[in-house]
């Protein structure tokens, strides 16, 4: 018994481990490149001669002419990704909580349309995107990327939301009703309380969608105070002689707050809430 | 406390029709309890006088006040249902405050209603504790909590009681009974359980099919069944039916069952050779002393301490006494049955109502 268990972890090590080097690798790449001088960040090497920090300095301090804006374009890929995982969640939330639970009719009508508009690929979309933003007259606009980012996110995100709130049993809502709730305080007081794990996941989504958007944002925005850290990384290969160790510095620093917010949020995305409800 | 009165109610889903033409009464106070087998529409009933369901026709009352616009949380009223449906980010006082919240209730008044009912139901303890920390008996008595605090005009009840292991059953059916005893509510309760209305129910509705088979307490339905239905539905184990055709001769009276078997008559109701089918309840039946009696053979012996019940074979057919002694009989013995025929039922076999002298 023992032996069979150390032979099927001793299996099992076997394969993470190596995807785990897979996985790792091309993060290590960036490290290295992050924390190398310039001469050496080339050098194909698995530690730097003299490891250092100067880069963080040059891109903290802005020093160079392609990080003359970098905490301003952080602050924009933050405030776009916010209001899009914002604005997501609460179209989202409310189409769900109408298609689920107030069975409005029409409710199946829009999921298929949800689904349907997967089918064409973002890309696609992203020249009549930029001539619809151009009618509204908002090209240049950061709310020009933020309602595109919503406009890709939430179509999947009613069907999760959908998913998720179909699975909650509706004798609350006929025990909210009876106890004299109205839809709107069934909502706010029953529905999302319940739907807190589902709704941290889909405002995670949808805010990471935006926070790692390049196509949208190269499109829509184009001054230099306007753009994204992500378009703004992309620009650093319009040169010949790029600075690849500030690249990565920076590409190292954008995809931190990511992993933060994924790890703030996890523990809310675990299910269970409902426990206790009805007799299942 | 109100009074409750259907009339004329019918309910379809689509073009399929569930309740056909249903009226009945409920007084002040009154506990009554609608039971039938699955599929009989009492559910939708309940749901229809709650208000979660549209009622295509009819009217419903409460208090003389026709209910069929008004809106659920206008009604006055407060369900249990049979999952519980607790709100389960919510601790035991705040499920039980939640209606007064939302009527936005004096703060010292919701308090002291929620104290009152978590007293009269035992939950003082487990007042900040979540549904999810509670047992099934627990929670029910929570989802009992809700509706009294309320202090709603009618109590409705849908099935409380179905996911309760057999024990706490019979517990929760006492205090459920103990609960209307002391508040006086009017309460409409439903199960599929016959045990469950006839030990609970001032008055019972037997429905079958959309339609109600009858209406009476839970005794005058035991000893007069209106129909084959009730009578088959109602008592455990079940009343025994044979069908046969009466038989009048010499001042004797009969039912004669193929095979030449004969159940008694008391005079009784019935035409000569009307086709009817006899009921007789499994302790109205004895092993009759000495010889004579209806003959039969002994099948199975089932001992349950204070009673016994044997099934025995009558002809083609299968009857089952219940006895308080503990008959000394085997299986495949030959017996005779001492019928008292006063206790007999007859019904017509094509209507399957019951026949009156």
């Amino acid at each position: 018994m023992k032996l069979r268990q150390i032979t099927t972890e001793a299996k099992l090590l076997l394969i993470g481990i190596p995807v785990l080097l897979w996985t790792m690798l091309p993060i290590y790449h960036l490290f290295l490149f992050a924390i190398s001088p310039k001469e050496q960040a080339m050098g194909g090497l698995l530690w730097p001669d003299h490891p250092t920090l100067h880069n963080f300095e040059v891109v903290f301090k802005q020093q160079h002419h392609y990080l003359n804006f970098f905490w301003l374009q952080m602050w924009n890929s933050l405030v776009i990704a916010v209001a899009a995982g914002a604005i997501t969640l609460m179209v989202a939330t409310g189409a769900a909580f109408a298609i689920s639970r107030l069975k409005v009719r029409g409710g199946r009508l829009v999921m298929n349309l949800a689904l349907f508009t997967y089918f064409i690929p973002a890309a696609f979309l992203a020249v009549p995107m930029y001539k619809t933003m151009g009618v509204y007259g908002i090209l240049n606009n950061q709310w020009a990327l933020i309602l595109a980012m919503v406009t890709i996110a939430t179509p999947y995100s009613i069907w999760v939301l959908k998913q998720a709130s179909d699975k909650l049993p509706y004798e609350l809502d006929e025990a909210a009703k009876i106890d004299g709730a109205s839809p709107l305080q069934l909502f706010r007081l029953v529905y999302l309380p319940l739907m807190t794990p589902s709704l941290v996941a889909v405002g995670t989504y949808a805010l990471l969608l935006a926070w790692n958007e390049y196509l949208y944002a190269f499109l829509l925005l184009s001054s230099e105070r306007d753009i994204t850290l992500g378009v703004a990384l992309g620009n650093f290969l319009a040169a010949d002689d790029s600075p690849w160790e500030l690249l990565m510095t920076t590409g190292l620093l954008y995809a931190l707050p990511p992993a933060a917010i994924y790890y703030t949020f996890k523990r809310y995305m675990v299910g269970g809430l409902t426990a206790g409800a009805v007799k299942s | 406390m109100a009074s409750v009165s259907f009339a004329r109610i019918e309910k379809s889903f689509g073009s399929t029709k569930v309740i056909h033409g249903i009226g009945f009464d409920i007084a002040d106070g009154e506990f009554v309890v609608l039971v039938g087998p699955s599929g009989c529409g009492k559910s939708t009933l309940l749901r229809m006088l709650a208000g979660l369901e549209e009622i295509t026709g009819g009217t419903i009352a409460i208090d003389g006040k026709v209910v069929n616009d008004v809106e659920s949380k206008d009604r006055d009223i407060a369900m249990v249902f049979q999952s519980y449906a607790l709100y389960p980010h919510m601790t035991v006082a705040d499920n039980m405050a939640f209606s007064l919240k939302l009527r936005k209730a004096d703060p010292k008044i919701i308090a002291e209603r929620v104290d009152r009912a978590s007293k009269i139901l035992n939950l003082d303890p487990y007042l900040h504790r979540f549904p999810r920390e509670l047992s099934g008996g627990q929670r029910q008595r929570v989802a009992m909590g809700r509706a009294i605090v309320r202090d709603p005009k009618v109590f409705l009840f849908d099935e409380p009681l179905s996911n309760l292991d057999a024990k706490l059953r019979v517990a929760m059916r006492a205090e459920i009974k103990a609960l209307h005893q002391r508040l006086k509510t009017t309460t409409v309760y439903v199960t599929h359980d016959q045990v469950e209305a006839m030990t609970m129910a001032d008055r019972i509705v037997v429905m079958h099919d959309g339609r109600i088979e009858q209406i009476g307490t839970p005794l005058e339905l035991y000893d007069r069944p209106g129909n084959l239905f009730v009578a088959q539905f109602i008592g455990s184990p079940a009343m025994n039916i044979v069908n046969g055709t009466v038989r009048r001769a010499g001042g004797a009276a009969y039912v004669e069952v193929s095979g030449g078997v004969r159940w008694p008559l008391d005079g009784g109701p019935g035409a000569e050779g009307q086709a009817v089918a006899y009921g007789i309840r499994p302790e109205h039946l004895a092993l009759a002393t000495g010889s004579g009696g209806v003959p039969g053979e002994i099948v199975v012996v089932e001992p349950t301490g204070a009673e016994t019940e044997l099934l025995i074979k009558v002809g083609d057919a299968q009857v089952t006494l219940r006895t308080h002694g503990r008959p000394a009989v085997i299986p495949e013995q030959k017996v005779g049955l001492a019928v008292d025929p006063a206790h007999a039922h007859v019904f017509d076999q094509a209507t399957g109502q019951r026949l009156v002298a």
